[in-house]
């Protein structure tokens, strides 16, 4: 189930990137944006499961690891924030370093408690 | 059809190469959370260490798409991390929240690091024998 959550999670990341490449300055706003809406929608599956949507099965259920850890955890990735960040920092814009890394924590944060909520009073 | 478009060939050898490498990562990233019940700070750390590694060393499209965008790609993830911090808040741990948004940035920007160091090291003693006389 993770498995074949990961592929598309992974394409749709790859393409997400590309297409954003020329529309914004820097590549890395593109994993911002992947990253951002991973965590929201995440945070939706996790609101829905604890809310007793599907707790069928006891322990993690196969709908939270298709969806969950297959396709939104590898829809977003953390190594290529950290890439991104240390290269601004290597960079010397240490601006942009700060801006992406407290941007993409309290957005994701926010994002993640929104979905998280919605999920739970959805049931 | 305009140049820039991939054709259907290479479009699928990178879907295949993404995909061995994105189910191999998510795979590890499962099974490392259910072992260790580190809140995927260890995978997260891992991952950023083989893209730093990747960074350093010659760049070869394939590799990157393989090891770089696949693996280290769905063996980390952003968005747990996020929820699992949710989760700690909401639970009332405020502090083990901060503790885990600061342990995973430090320790996953330090992994980068190193591994940025250790790819241009095992690059460096690579080309050495290689190199013209001048």
């Amino acid at each position: 189930m993770v498995g074949m959550g990961a592929i598309p999670g992974a394409w749709l990341r790859l393409r997400v990137v590309n297409h954003f490449e020329p529309l914004v300055p820097r590549k890395h706003w593109g994993t911002f944006l992947v990253n951002l809406v991973a965590a929201f929608a995440l945070g939706l599956v996790l609101g829905l499961e604890r809310a007793g949507r599907c707790q069928a099965s006891g322990g993690a259920s196969a709908l939270i690891l298709l969806v969950g850890t297959g396709f939104f955890g590898s829809l977003s990735t953390f190594s290529t924030f950290a890439v991104e960040v240390m290269n601004t920092l290597r960079e010397r814009r240490w601006v942009e370093a700060v801006s992406l890394t407290v941007g993409s924590v309290i957005v994701g944060l926010l994002v993640a408690a929104a979905g998280f909520q919605i999920g739970l009073a959805d049931a | 059809m305009p140049e820039s478009t991939p054709s259907l060939k290479t479009e699928v050898q990178e879907l295949l190469l993404v995909a061995v490498g994105a189910v191999s990562g998510a795979l590890l990233r499962w099974q490392f959370s259910v072992v260790l019940q580190d809140r995927d700070v260890f995978v997260n750390v891992l991952g950023s260490l083989i893209l730093g590694l990747l960074l350093g060393l010659p760049y070869r499209p394939r590799l990157q798409l393989l090891a770089g965008i696949g693996l280290c790609g769905s063996l980390t993830t952003f968005s747990s991390w996020m929820v699992n911090c949710v989760d700690l808040i909401v639970s009332g741990q405020r502090l083990e929240a901060v503790g885990l948004i600061g342990m995973t940035l430090g320790l996953g920007l330090g992994g980068a690091a190193l591994g940025l160091l250790l790819g241009r090291g095992i690059s460096a003693l690579a080309l050495k024998p290689s190199e013209p006389p001048r």
